[in-house]
């Protein structure tokens, strides 16, 4: 049996259980003084709301340039893309995949796969439960790395800076794919994983 | 493994011998623990709890390790490039700054906080935590502390600084004369630390001995 069942509440924080106070309109925990909700108030409709914001700005952060090299008085703008394939031309292919993995196919598995999550969970279709679970796990753990292609431009900004001869300046681009990136990880982090269980028959379908 | 508890037995179970899910709410009897143990939810698999020996102890001589190679890590050159006679650094406090005065202050302060801000308040919090077991004092900001604790560890992101740090010394290899600076040693350095406090402090043990519900739980 699920804890809410048993009118307990599993604190967010430091997972103490608490007995439900139905009659109490705020609740926090014995153990850490946090705030006690039976599931994250709100959970699906802000995850939506932080998921459209991220899918709009996926937009402008791969069609913008992320950074422009001038060198010797000529310009040459990079998008995402462009600076992956940049990559295969020199012949580094190992580098050119992570950084393939890291921008271009986590953002956009992330945005396909929270979409997907959040309307399985509330249509309680077409995954099972184990698919959601391993689904969420995965997007959680690999959101962070999308921020590669943002730190790679601050140390070439700050390395490549020899005045006239040659630098590198950050474009819009970067703003936007840096939105991207902490919008979907807050998505990740509103949603609530218990709510994956909740519409499944029965709770011990875990064989 | 964990049991799940049934309703049948229930109200013979006081609360406080039962513990959840935190991923999946399901309710399970709070298993007996001995050192190196882990703990799984029978349903979704999420790791509940470790047990693991000298938890503050250990903690703290990694806390304080990594407290100690910060200031390197992040102020002491990770490469030099050298392009015609002219020599540039790079630190991970100069990749801020770069990014600041070439007019993009909303990235420089992404990047700060991630790079740099949160992985220094993550190792302060932790450190005042153990000092505040360790020495019985201050238990409630201990509480608050750590909280404040777990709300940062996702935005904390040394690994992948790392790897952008490579993916940047691959791009410039071919372009310039480029030299590995000290800095970049003492930044894996304290990478590895961090990474091994993280796997040392386990959360359970360290809430329990918050709330002074089990002295001998960091033993
Ligand atoms: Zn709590
Ligand atoms: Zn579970």
């Amino acid at each position: 049996m699920r804890a809410i069942d048993a009118g307990l509440l599993i604190c967010h924080e430091c997972h103490q259980l608490n007995p439900h106070k139905p009659d109490e309109e705020k609740q926090f925990c014995v153990r850490c003084g946090g705030h006690l909700h039976a599931r994250r108030p709100n959970s699906l409709a802000r995850t939506w709301a932080l998921l459209i914001s991220a899918a709009l700005l996926y937009i402008p952060a791969n069609l913008l340039p992320i950074m422009t090299v001038n060198s010797l008085g000529k310009g040459q703008s990079d998008t995402i893309m462009s600076g992956v394939i940049e990559l295969v031309n020199y012949g580094m292919l190992p580098i050119a995949a992570v950084v393939f993995i890291a921008s271009i196919l986590v953002p956009t598995f992330k945005l396909v796969g929270i979409a997907l999550l959040l309307y399985s969970v509330q249509r309680h279709q077409p995954m099972s439960a184990r698919q959601r679970v391993l689904m969420y796990r995965f997007i959680e753990w690999i959101g962070r790395w999308s921020m590669l292609d943002i730190f790679v431009i601050a140390i070439l900004v700050a390395v490549v800076n020899f005045g006239s001869l040659a630098s590198i300046v950050p474009g819009y681009g970067a703003t936007a794919f840096a939105s991207v990136v902490v919008l979907t990880m807050l998505a990740a982090l509103t949603f609530d994983p218990r709510l994956i269980w909740d519409n499944t028959k029965s709770d011990d379908d875990h064989e | 493994m964990a049991e799940p508890a049934s309703s049948d037995n229930l109200p013979a179970l006081e609360f406080e011998r039962l513990i959840a899910c935190h991923e999946c709410d399901l309710l399970l009897r709070k298993p007996l623990t001995s050192a190196g143990e882990k703990v799984e939810c029978p349903r979704c698999g999420y790791e509940l709890y470790t047990h693991r020996s000298q938890v503050v102890r250990r903690s703290l001589a990694l806390v304080i390790t990594a407290l100690l190679l910060y200031l390197p890590a992040n102020f002491l050159p990770i490469m030099q490039l050298n392009l015609l006679g002219q020599v540039t650094e790079d630190t991970v406090w100069s990749g801020v700054l770069g990014l600041y005065s070439s007019g993009m202050q909303s990235i420089a302060v992404v990047v700060f906080l991630c790079s740099m801000a949160v992985p220094l308040l993550k190792l302060l919090c932790q450190f005042a935590v153990l000092l505040s077991i360790r020495l019985d004092i201050g238990r409630s900001y201990g509480l608050l502390l750590y909280r404040i604790y777990h709300h940062m560890r996702e935005w904390g992101m040394l690994e992948v600084y790392l790897m952008g740090i490579l993916v940047a010394i691959v791009k410039l290899v071919d372009l310039a004369d480029l030299s590995i600076g000290l800095g970049l040693f003492c930044f894996i350095a304290l990478l590895l630390v961090q990474i091994w406090l993280e796997v040392t402090m386990s959360p359970h043990q360290i809430w329990e001995a918050l709330s002074g519900e089990d002295k001998h739980a960091c033993d």
